[in-house]
């Protein structure tokens, strides 16, 4: 035991080294094959020492478009004093699919350290979560373990007419996987609205429960409660036991993708300015239209308020307030079709929900798996999101990284952050580890040498992952006099010439 | 002692007032260029920093592809996405001027990091050139008279609507540089043959270079010079600086021009470049005859080498008429013809006729375009009488030439407009400087009585004044019409110089509010975005094409083939990135012709020649809902009489109106109109739209059958908001092997028995 705690010390130093943060864990590489290794190795330690029992596992669903949240909470016992590890389970689909994990203790809202284990040769992806203080014999605790699924639903059937309904299937495994035996468990799965069309029903439960295996009341549906579950994350109970459970549900909104987000934020000194600028590649994910698109039918199903909620009309993004000069185009150019409602911005350490509202309409209703990709860029007051500490001597600049576009998965981000040109000591802290970051040298306007830019790039972002990417830099007084200087030069050296060539005599003969 | 009208500073020292003109020269040149380049932005003002209309549409195409991939992809370029599937080798089909000047701005503009977008060097690429294009007015003008002239010349080529209407920004073609090439290639020439300067001649060369790579208008320089040296030599003016010029000018001029592939050998091989050549042949001997007249004195020797010369210039003659008949030199082309012929390219080339821009020129559009100026051209060709410098002899020429080509051609307009200017600068300095001048005329004894007793009528003191010092060809021309020559002529006093100039200044404010109004009103819409107001006064912009270009670049596989008429061509390659049949580059008259003739067709007949192109997709404009009066019903005629010209048997223009001969959509219209697959897709579920109530087409005012029409072989794809742009899928071949037609009609029929029974079953239970 104190070797697999040793172990998991050090993999927890190791991850701290590269990791600030917590939050995301499973879109980890880098230690990944070290990591394998010891997973591979300490696993069967973990499934056979049971420190620990589950008296309940709950486990809720709540369905949505491009994302499921699962919430699963875990009323843990300890077997033995000075229990601190606890590790978590997820099937191998169910861990394909989740792109946030988060970890804390029933009403509290500090976030524990979950780190990724690495495969379990037994068909499962195991986790571990530290707990802030180690339980003594028989005390117990209750673990939230809330994670975001994104591409978990997938619309079925797969073409839905123009004006038709929008059904979506979520598949999942019945049992909540766990190292350690469960008294037990059951499964809520929230659909948005009670149309539930379908629903998979377990057969042969007798071993686990003697009432129905599964019940559904309103939009709720229940599996469960199923007792006595033995330690199940293993390959004989995968294997075996496990069951694939799946859901086919009415969907009211349009199921929005970003394939692609690129955002560039450019930091301007002399402008005093933040200016945000984001391509974006917007995906329909919905069933795919039957037969054509008719404007005629689209018409009256406007005029009657009766558009398909797969259609993408329109869309309301919320910008940060005290956005100046937004623009949005495509590659066609200005898009006409779009309203603005300002906000000031908000004095600094005040926390307000105050937002800026753009309405925008794509060119055309974006059905199901068409696409409309655009740019979207806006100005802001670089005193909004910038500071300077006199102490050091450094100014330290947050830049959001949430995705504008609400309820859509973004596939791939590229986030980059152009500092003022001249900038030294650059650091930056990212709210969530990056798949890969890189700084380079970016060239724009009256630039003699180019600014430093910072690259992160993201996969399969969720609404979770919001927060601020912080960059601090120190820029020296000679490179604020930089521009100044290129331009007079510049000028000055024309000036010359017309002096020059309106004196000198070029000619040959006189 | 002459009196004066009012007294000027006598005190100020020569070189300041050299100084303070120079700088008010550059201080005027600068608002100029500055009021040239701000009155074409409206376009971007209004709308947005957009291409216009459908040829810089692919000038820009090609520009994005040259700022992307380097000169020498650009060179070689073959666009397989053009006029699928024979493709276009661009690089050796267009004048690559335009593009390269593009180019080259955008290189050096990111080379000093100022990383402007391609776009925006492209749409402010005309109004740019419109300041050089003031300046190079100003230089020509000075040549003619003096520097005010050059200034007026220059700010009327600055804001007249003439040369506005070809280069707002966002008007990204040919013209827009062309203008400038075209004024300046000219000064250079005249100043060449003032001074007998080859370095000039060589400036001409080259800027006559630039131009063939930039327009294919330059057929007029390469005409007009010729033209201008042979009317010197005909009045006797035959001089060394007229050799040394136009001889620089044509060696280096020709050779550079046939660098441009698109050129090539046409400047020896075709008709319209033979003049050219001609005149420099004719020089040759006059100059060798010159010369050996200088050298001999003896008459015979000189009789006998004028009947060489003479016979040396019939055998040039008839040698370039021999090659020309045995097909060496081609004969003029249709374009070329059709400007002496009026009514040829209809006959002949019904592609050349059915463009808007090549009929005759209204008479309103004269005055739309040039406004005062057209009342002052006139008076400054006449000025040009008076003095008849060889740089005059130009000037007449010139405009007796444009003057014609713009009656002929909307579209040449263009190139009369910088003469008017020059003439109407001319004519109009004149007028001021004679009303500015402060001498005032000595009187003789017996005359001042009466001059005194109508002192306000200006019209007589014009006669009774003696020449002003400095300036007055125009109290002079004056005098001479009215044959009192010996009468001293002159204006008294100040009231009679201020009603004049008075009314001069009212004049040219009108020119200026109306040069501003043209400019914001008819001349600076992108034609790709449209505008409307509503009923409350907001401005509402339609912006259909966009919409469905945008639709098919994201939304469409990549190759897919899209077939429409010509004009939109260069709008789906440029804006919706996909493969046409046709465009705006009419080289292959049987290719537009097979597009006209699946157009006019009915379904079935067009179905095989779509699916023999590859269609995919088939894109229409249809104006009837909004009333968009450009659409293709309304130019479908032009579509039935290409097709005609390829096809006679099949396609007759007179099955597509009524029996009556009236060209009708409704009711009324022929079965062959309602059959024609253009027809179809017009107005497929029109009537729907209306839900029952009568259907109205807005741009032809008429009203459409209860039953539409029914499409077998091709589905409605896509529709933009206000129904402008209508694409339609061309379907696969049924998968049993039936005709489309029956296979729908069993669809339907089985559609029916399947739908009926359940509800009986319902009512039943």
């Amino acid at each position: 035991m104190a070797r697999l705690l040793f172990l998991s010390h050090r993999l927890h130093v190791c991850s701290r080294a590269l990791h600030d943060t917590t939050t995301t864990m499973a879109r980890l590489w880098r230690c990944r094959a070290a990591l394998l290794l010891l997973g591979l190795f300490t696993s069967p330690l973990v499934s056979a020492e049971h420190t620990f029992e589950n008296t309940a596992i709950v486990r809720t669903v709540e369905l949505g478009g491009s994302f499921v949240h699962v919430t699963t909470t875990y009323a843990v016992r300890a077997l033995e004093d000075g229990s601190s590890i606890y590790t978590v389970a997820l099937g191998e689909d169910e861990h394909k699919k989740t792109s946030w994990i988060n970890a804390k203790l029933k009403g509290e809202s500090v976030p524990l350290h979950v780190e990724h284990f690495g495969l379990n040769s037994n068909g499962a992806y195991l986790y571990t979560v530290a707990l802030p203080n180690a339980l003594k014999a028989n005390s117990s605790a209750n673990l939230v373990l809330e994670t975001v699924q994104t591409h978990a639903t997938y619309p079925w059937p797969q073409v839905a007419a123009q004006g038709g309904p929008q059904y979506l299937k979520y598949e999942a495994d019945l049992f909540v996987l766990s190292p350690y035996p469960t008294a037990v468990q059951r499964t809520k799965i929230r659909a948005p609205s009670p149309q539930i069309n379908a629903y998979s029903t377990p057969e042969d439960m007798s071993a686990f429960t003697q009432d129905a295996p599964v019940t559904k009341s309103g939009a709720t549906l229940t599996y469960g409660p199923y007792n006595n579950i033995s330690a199940n994350a293993n390959r004989d109970f995968v294997k075996d036991v496990q069951k694939r459970i799946s859901v086919q549900y009415d969907y009211p909104a349009p199921v929005l993708e970003v394939t692609r987000l690129e955002r560039a934020a450019e930091i301007s000194h002399w402008g005093a300015n933040l200016n945000i600028q984001d391509n974006i590649w917007l995906h329909n994910a919905g069933p795919a239209l039957k037969g054509q698109f008719s404007r005629l039918e689209f018409q009256g199903q406007n005029y009657h308020n009766r558009i398909a909620s797969s259609t993408l009309v329109s869309l309301a993004l919320h910008l940060p307030p005290g956005v100046r000069d937004v623009y949005y185009y495509d590659q066609n150019g200005n898009v006409s079709t779009s309203r603005l409602r300002t906000t000031p911005s908000i004095p600094k350490g005040l926390k307000s929900n105050t937002y800026t509202l753009f309405e925008m309409r794509p060119r055309y209703p974006v059905l199901g798996q068409w696409n409309y990709s655009f740019t979207l860029g806006w100005d802001s007051s670089l005193a909004d999101y910038a500071g300077y500490d006199k102490e050091s001597g450094s100014y330290l600049v947050g830049v959001p990284v949430q995705a504008l576009v609400p309820g859509a998965v973004v596939n791939e981000a590229e986030i980059k952050i152009i500092l003022p040109e001249g900038a030294t000591d650059v650091k930056f802290h990212p709210p969530f580890s990056a798949v890969m970051n890189s700084v380079s040298n970016h060239v724009t306007y009256l630039d003699t040498k180019g600014r430093p830019a910072i690259t992160l790039k993201y996969e399969q972002l969720t609404d979770r992952h919001a927060g601020m990417i912080y960059v601090s830099y120190k820029v020296p007084f000679s490179a604020h006099l930089k521009k100044p200087l290129a331009v007079a030069t510049a000028l000055m050296g024309l000036f010359a010439l017309a002096f020059a060539s309106k004196r000198v005599d070029m000619r040959i003969q006189k | 002692m002459a009196t004066k009208a009012y007294t000027l500073p006598t005190d100020i020292p020569t070189e300041t007032v050299t100084n303070i003109r120079s700088l008010l020269r550059i201080v005027s040149l600068a608002l100029i260029s500055a009021a040239a380049i701000s009155s074409r932005l409206f376009a971007v003002v209004n709308f947005e920093s957009i291409i216009h209309e459908f040829d810089p549409w692919f000038n820009y195409r090609a520009t994005r592809l040259l700022a992307a991939k380097g000169f020498y992809a650009f060179w070689n370029w073959f666009d397989p996405t053009a006029w699928y599937p024979l493709g276009r080798v661009v690089g050796g089909t267009i004048y690559p001027g335009l593009m390269a000047t593009s180019g080259v701005i955008y290189n050096v503009l990111h080379a000093l990091n100022l990383p402007v977008d391609i776009r925006n060097i492209c749409v402010l690429l005309a109004p740019g050139f419109s300041a050089l294009t003031a300046w190079s007015t100003y230089m020509f003008t000075k040549e003619l008279k003096d520097e005010s002239a050059g200034l007026l010349a220059a700010a009327f080529i600055g804001i007249v609507p003439g040369y506005i209407s070809r280069s707002v920004a966002g008007s990204y073609d040919n013209e827009a540089i062309a203008i400038f090439l075209l004024m300046f290639t000219f000064f250079c020439w005249i100043k060449a043959l003032k001074l007998g300067s080859a370095f000039f001649g060589t400036l001409a060369a080259l800027f006559y270079f630039y131009m063939v790579a930039a327009w294919g208008g330059y057929a007029f320089i390469t005409n007009m010079i010729p033209l201008h040296a042979l009317t010197l030599i005909l009045m006797g003016r035959f001089s060394s600086r007229l050799y040394v010029a136009y001889s620089s000018w044509y060696a280096i001029g020709t050779l550079a021009s046939m660098q441009v592939p698109f050129v090539g050998f046409q400047p020896v091989r075709t008709s319209e470049h033979m003049a050219a050549l001609g005149v420099f042949g004719l020089l040759q001997i006059i100059a060798f005859s010159e010369l050996v007249r200088s050298h001999v004195s003896s008459k015979q020797f000189q009789t006998l080498l004028y009947a060489s010369v003479i016979g040396m210039g019939v055998l040039g003659f008839s040698g370039i008429v021999g090659l020309t008949y045995k097909g060496w030199i081609a004969p003029w082309t249709g374009r070329f013809y059709s400007l002496w012929d009026t009514g040829y390219a209809k006959k002949y080339i019904p592609i050349i006729a059915s463009v808007s821009e090549h009929q005759p020129t209204a008479w309103p559009s004269f005055f739309m375009d040039l406004h005062i100026l057209i009342f002052l051209f006139p008076a400054g060709v006449v000025m040009c009488f008076s003095k008849l410098r060889d740089e005059h002899i130009f000037v007449i020429l010139y405009s007796v030439v444009a003057s014609y080509f713009a009656g002929v051609m909307v579209r040449l307009m263009l190139t009369l407009t910088p003469v008017v200017c020059v003439s109407a600068a001319v004519a109009l300095s004149s007028l001021l400087d004679t009303y500015i001048d402060p001498t005032e005329p000595v009187l003789e004894e017996g005359e001042s009585a009466e001059s005194e007793a109508t002192p306000q009528d200006p019209t007589k003191k014009v006669k009774k004044t003696t020449p002003p010092s400095n300036s007055g060809s125009f109290g002079e021309y004056l005098a001479r019409f009215t044959g009192n020559t010996d009468k001293p002529r002159g204006i008294f006093g100040v009231s009679n110089r201020l009603i004049v100039l008075f009314n001069t200044f009212g004049m040219l404010v009108f020119f200026v509010i109306h040069c501003t109004w043209v400019t914001s009103n008819a001349y600076s819409s992108p034609s790709v975005v449209l505008a409307s107001t509503g009923a409350d006064g907001n401005a509402h912009i339609i912006d259909d094409f966009r919409e469905a270009y945008y639709w098919l670049r994201q939304n469409t596989p990549e190759d897919t083939v899209v077939m429409s008429w010509w004009d939109y061509g260069y709008q789906i390659a440029g804006m919706a990135n996909r493969t046409t049949l046709v465009d705006n580059n009419t080289w292959n008259n049987t290719h537009i012709a097979t597009v006209g003739k699946a157009m006019s067709s009915p379904e079935e007949v067009a179905y095989p020649i779509l699916r023999k192109h590859d269609v995919d997709y088939v894109l229409i404009i249809f104006g009837g809902l909004i009333g968009y009066s450009g659409d293709d019903i309304n130019k479908f005629l032009w579509m039935v009489r290409i097709a005609q010209g390829v096809w006679p048997d099949e396609i007759q223009e007179p099955n597509y109106f009524t029996k009556t001969g009236e060209y009708r959509v409704d009711d009324r219209a022929s079965e062959t109109m309602k059959n024609s697959l253009m027809y179809k897709m017009s107005y497929y579920r029109f009537n729907e739209l209306f839900g029952g109530q009568q259907a109205v087409d807005r741009v032809r005012g008429q009203q459409m059958p209860k039953e539409g029409p029914v499409l077998d072989y091709i589905e409605e794809a896509f529709t933009s908001e206000n129904w402008i742009v209508r694409i339609y899928q061309v379907r696969k071949e049924d998968l049993l092997g039936r005709d489309l037609k029956v296979a729908n009609a069993f669809e339907q029929g089985r559609k029916r028995k399947k739908t009926k029974p359940p509800v009986r079953r319902r009512a039943l239970a």
